[in-house]
Parts: structure tokens; C-alpha cells; sequence
């Protein structure tokens, strides 16, 4: 019994292992990446956010230069701030904003929430439209309904979100007066937002989940299913669904660094404080230091989901179990599907 | 070849448009009807009308001429972006691909990581290092093109590499530069050829976004994306300054994808 407790014990960390590491490696290199990229292109990072700041009454003072390159890390070598920068943000330090004086990691956290919300209920817009319209696809008796039902969706992803958003808030803010156009004091405000961020987030898991569904759809055991006279809805929901369960949650993984991303052109249409907003702010203040702190919460947030999403495999399909780069070669596929 | 491409309406009319689009880049005041940067201090904020088809805005310029005149800047940057992805790409892919070992998987493990953050982010930090303007919003979205172009380029070579003409060029005594440029290159060109087509429409969007946030050419130029964002404050009253050109870009986009899906071979 000991033994056996023990080799599951051993299993079970030669699953974890290389997925922790891969974890910590991933945050470690976009922080690499992000500090290269903001130190290493033209200009000196101080300068630019002081131009930005006070035109022409930037201070030239060498002295005084010094004094606040030091109040916001950026004094000593390339390599010293590298470092110092890197074990501050382990220690949860995110440095001080260059345009705002403020915490990085107050404004972050502060932002965090409003963000939070519309991300995630643009997610659940997205599925629960997807799995929906799969499922009329599915069921569909004409081919032509069928195409149109696969094939409009994914036009989705070429819809810039300004556009969209702002054509939602002419109709149902300025037309019908329904809902709130910005802000985020009142609690309909989150509406349109989420709606905008669901379209090019809804269209690419969209794309992965019909894909997954057809595909279920033609195997042998769905045929079985059929011929022993299960209705299409069972069917569906017992056997299509489940198969199809593992390439959308690797996509649901994925997605969420398309979120972050698109979260900087929602906010600012719907003029909503957040993660994208901030973003967008420090970029027109040239503020370095949120922008890398920012960089360095999204790639935290990315990776644990897709942390929990690696293990979630083990947990729904038991031949995943034994194989180490399952959620590798996943992610890699489902991605496949959607550059395509 | 003819017939096929007239059995599908929809590729034409695809087509049409990217005809068009380009011709506006290239000649457009062949197409405006009124000055982009002067307007009529009396024509402010027309509605669209047979004078004025997109309407006016507020310093009474006529909209449709700055649309006509904002494509050379939106589709040159989506395409100066479009060709940094592709150069810098297919470089690291083709010499990662090529030298191999120790130097690929560290290659590859950066460019893993290039992928994975989110390409807008990527593209605001490197406009947030190198400063405002349509040419590091290019070399921004083009930074975030390049892993999918690295990744696929290098894929290529490896299953070019072992090729018999490679081999037989070896034997032969080529020296490898000549064979990396006159035969795994060549080879290996196509699908990237079939995503770069792919990501110009990305790049369109991308690009759009970036000057609509305010990071591309400075005001009175007539961006795509700014111009967007500049009738955001008339919306309530005047719909059209944002909604028309948002609209031109979504048929844009949607025209540029479809013809780079029958690129890539598919129907």
C-alpha cells in the first residue's frame, strides 16, 4: 500500500515538475522580453515620460536628473536594474509610476477589479453564444443553414472593437437611451463593454469549439450513439460536448491573453478605468515603469490560468495522465486552428 | 483558372475592393472630392449628402476625401508592419532552422514567449520605448507578427534541410550560404508567403486600433483609426464621423482576409 501511495506520489510530480517550471519560465521571460524592449529601443525611458509630462519645463539639471532616477529605479546600469527591478517585482514591488507618482502596484490593483468583471462576462457571452450556435448547426437539416451558421461567426475576429463598440453605444446609449455610453459607477455599464469584448473572443473560441464539435460529429461513437436511437440533443450534450470539452478549455487558456489585449481599445471607447486603460495612459505618458508592471501582471495571470488549465487535463481525460507534453502539444494545435 | 474564380461572387467582390483600396493609396486625388486639411468653417458637421458623402466634421472638412486620403498612411503602415514580421521572422527562423541544436531550442523557447504575449501588448510596449509616429507602430504590430513568421519559417526549413537537391548541393561543394539563399529559402517560402497575406489584415486591424488609441500619425493627418476616434465626441449627435470610417475598415479587413484565405488554398 505504502508503495503504491508512494509511486502516485512520484507520478503526480513528474506531471507537476516541468509545468511549475514552465510556469515561473514563462513570467521570467516576458519580463526579459518587456525590460529589453523598453530599455534597449531609442531614447531613455526618464526623458520621455518628463517631456510627456512637462513640455517645456522638463528639468535639465544633471543633478536633479539623478534625484529622480532614483526615485523611480531608473539609476545605475542596465544590468543592475535588470536585477534590482526583477527581485523588487518577486517581492511584489512594482516600482513607483514616472507620471503619476503613485505605487504601480496600487494603480494595478486598483484597475484590476473593473477589468476583471467585463473579461469575464465577456468570456461567458462568447461561450454560451458559441456552444449555441454549434449546437443549431449541429441540429441544422439544410446544409446551406449550416454553412452560414459555421461560417459567419468567425467573421467575428475582423470586426475592430472601436467600431463595433462605438456603433453599439450610438444605438442603444445615444438611440434608445437604454444604457449608460462610459463610466463605471453604474452597474449597466458593464454591458456593452463585455458585449464588445465578446465578439473577437467569442469568434476565436467559436472557431476551435465547432471545429472540435464536426469532428466528434463524424466519429464512430457519435454514430453509435445515433443508430441506438439517443435523440441529437443527448447526443450533444453527453457525448459531442464532453469531446469537444478539452480543446476549448485549452483555448479558454489562450484566450485570455487576447483579452488583456483587447481590453486596451474596449476601455477606451467606454472611457472604463482598468487594466487596458492604464495601459494605454502609461503608453501616452511614456511611463516605462507601468508599463512593465502591467506587462509583468498579465503574463502572472496568463500563466496560472494556463497552469490550471495544464492540470485541469489530467483531471478531465485520464489518458492525458501519462503523457508529460500534453498541454503543450494542445495549445500548440488549438492555436494552429485559429491562425488559420 | 477564370471560371473558377467566377463561380465565387464573393471572391470578386473581395477583389473589387482591394483593387480599389490600393487604388486610393496610390492615386487618391483621383478619388477625393475636396481637400483632406482645409475645411468650410460654415459646412461643420454636415450629415452624409450627394455634396458630401460621408458628411463633414468638426472643422468642416469633408470626410470622405480625408477616408480617401487616410488610406496611403493606414494600409502602408499595416504593410511597412507586415514586412518587419516577415524580415525579422523569417531571419530568426531561417538561421534557427538552418544552424540547429542548442541554437534553435533557445531560439525557439524566445520566440514561444514572443507568441504568447498578447501581440497588442507587445506592440504598446514598443511604441511606449520608442515613441509615437505610423513607423514604430509599425515596427510594434510587425514585432508582434514576427514569432508566428519565425515559428513557420523555421518549421519549413527543417523539412527542407534534409532534402535530397540540399544534400546534393552539399555534395556537390556549395558553400551553405548559397544553399541556405538558392535552395531552402526558395523552398520554404510559400506558407510564409500564404501568412503573410494572412496577417495583413491583422495588420490593418492593429494598426487602426494603435492610431485610434492616439499612437499613430500626429492630428491634422487623416488616419483610419484617428479618424475614428475623432468623431467619438460627436457621436450623439453625429454618428457618421465615426461610424463611416470604422465601416470602411471593417470592409477592408474583411476583403484583405478572404483574399489571403484563397492565397493560403483554401476555397
Amino acid at each position: 500500500m505504502a508503495s503504491n501511495s508512494s509511486a502516485r506520489g512520484t507520478r503526480i510530480a513528474r506531471f507537476l515538475i516541468p509545468r511549475v517550471f514552465q510556469f515561473a519560465f514563462v513570467i521570467w521571460a516576458t519580463y526579459t522580453v518587456a525590460f529589453l524592449l523598453l530599455n534597449l529601443l531609442p531614447g531613455d525611458p526618464l526623458i520621455a515620460a518628463l517631456s510627456v509630462k512637462g513640455g517645456d519645463a522638463t528639468p535639465t539639471d544633471p543633478e536633479a536628473l539623478r534625484e529622480l532616477r532614483a526615485r523611480y529605479g531608473l539609476d545605475g546600469t542596465l544590468g543592475e536594474r535588470y536585477l534590482g527591478n526583477g527581485i523588487a517585482a518577486l517581492t511584489g514591488d512594482l516600482g513607483v509610476s514616472i507620471a503619476t507618482g503613485q505605487g504601480v502596484g496600487d494603480m494595478i490593483a486598483r484597475a484590476l477589479p473593473n477589468t476583471v468583471v467585463i473579461a469575464v462576462l465577456a468570456l461567458l457571452i462568447g461561450v454560451v453564444t458559441s456552444v449555441l450556435l454549434t449546437f443549431a448547426a449541429y441540429v441544422a437539416k439544410w446544409d446551406w443553414a449550416r454553412t452560414t451558421l459555421l461560417q459567419i461567426p468567425p467573421l467575428g475576429v475582423a470586426v475592430p472593437a472601436f467600431f463595433s463598440g462605438l456603433v453599439l453605444v450610438s444605438i442603444f446609449a445615444y438611440g434608445l437611451g437604454w444604457l449608460p455610453s462610459s463610466g463605471v459607477r453604474n452597474p449597466l455599464s458593464v454591458v456593452l463593454p463585455s458585449i464588445t469584448l465578446a465578439m473577437p473572443v467569442g469568434a476565436i473560441f467559436f472557431q476551435v469549439f465547432s471545429a472540435a464539435v464536426l469532428e466528434a460529429r463524424a466519429s464512430g461513437y457519435v454514430f453509435t450513439a445515433t443508430a441506438k436511437g439517443l435523440p441529437p440533443r443527448t447526443v450533444f450534450l453527453r457525448h459531442v460536448l464532453r469531446n469537444a470539452l478539452m480543446p476549448s478549455i485549452t483555448i479558454l487558456g489562450l484566450l485570455i491573453g487576447y483579452l488583456a489585449g483587447g481590453t486596451a481599445v474596449v476601455e477606451s471607447v467606454f472611457s472604463r478605468d482598468g487594466i487596458g486603460r492604464l495601459t494605454v495612459d502609461a503608453v501616452l505618458a511614456r511611463d516605462a515603469n507601468v508599463v512593465l508592471g502591467v506587462v509583468l501582471v498579465v503574463a502572472v495571470v496568463y500563466s496560472i490560468v494556463n497552469l490550471v488549465v495544464d492540470l485541469s487535463y489530467g483531471v478531465i481525460d485520464p489518458r492525458s495522465r501519462a503523457r508529460l507534453s500534453a498541454g503543450a502539444v494542445r495549445r500548440a494545435r488549438a492555436k494552429a486552428v485559429v491562425e488559420r | 483558372m477564370i471560371r473558377r474564380v467566377l463561380s465565387r461572387p464573393g471572391m470578386i467582390v473581395a477583389a473589387l475592393i482591394v483593387f480599389v483600396a490600393v487604388a486610393l493609396m496610390l492615386a487618391p486625388n483621383l478619388f477625393a472630392t475636396y481637400d483632406p486639411l482645409t475645411g468650410e468653417a460654415g459646412d461643420r458637421l454636415l450629415p452624409p449628402s450627394p455634396e458630401h458623402w460621408f458628411g463633414t466634421d468638426h472643422l468642416g472638412r469633408d470626410l470622405y476625401s480625408r477616408v480617401v486620403h487616410g488610406a496611403f498612411l493606414s494600409l502602408a503602415t499595416a504593410g511597412l508592419a507586415v514586412l518587419v514580421g516577415v524580415v525579422i521572422g523569417a531571419l530568426v527562423g531561417l538561421l534557427s532552422g538552418f544552424i540547429g541544436g542548442a541554437v534553435d531550442f533557445v531560439t525557439m523557447r524566445v520566440v514561444d514567449v514572443v507568441i504568447a504575449v498578447p501581440s497588442v501588448l507587445l506592440s504598446l510596449i514598443v511604441v511606449a520605448g520608442l515613441g509615437f509616429g505610423p513607423v514604430s507602430v509599425a515596427i510594434g504590430v510587425g514585432l508582434g507578427a514576427a514569432g508566428s513568421f519565425a515559428r513557420v519559417t523555421r518549421s519549413q526549413v527543417v523539412r527542407v534541410r534534409n532534402a535530397e537537391y540540399v544534400e546534393a548541393a552539399r555534395t556537390l561543394g556549395v558553400r551553405w550560404p548559397a544553399i541556405l539563399t538558392r535552395h531552402v529559402f526558395p523552398n520554404s517560402a510559400r506558407p510564409v508567403i500564404a501568412l503573410a497575406a494572412l496577417e495583413i489584415g491583422t495588420a490593418v486591424l492593429a494598426v487602426s486600433a494603435l492610431s485610434f488609441l492616439g499612437f499613430g500619425a500626429p492630428p491634422p493627418a487623416p488616419e483610419w483609426g484617428a479618424l475614428v476616434s475623432a468623431g467619438r465626441d460627436y457621436l450623439a449627435t453625429a454618428w457618421w464621423l465615426s461610424v463611416l470610417p470604422g465601416a470602411v475598415i471593417l470592409i477592408v479587413v474583411l476583403a484583405v482576409n478572404r483574399l489571403a484565405r484563397a492565397i493560403g488554398g483554401e476555397k
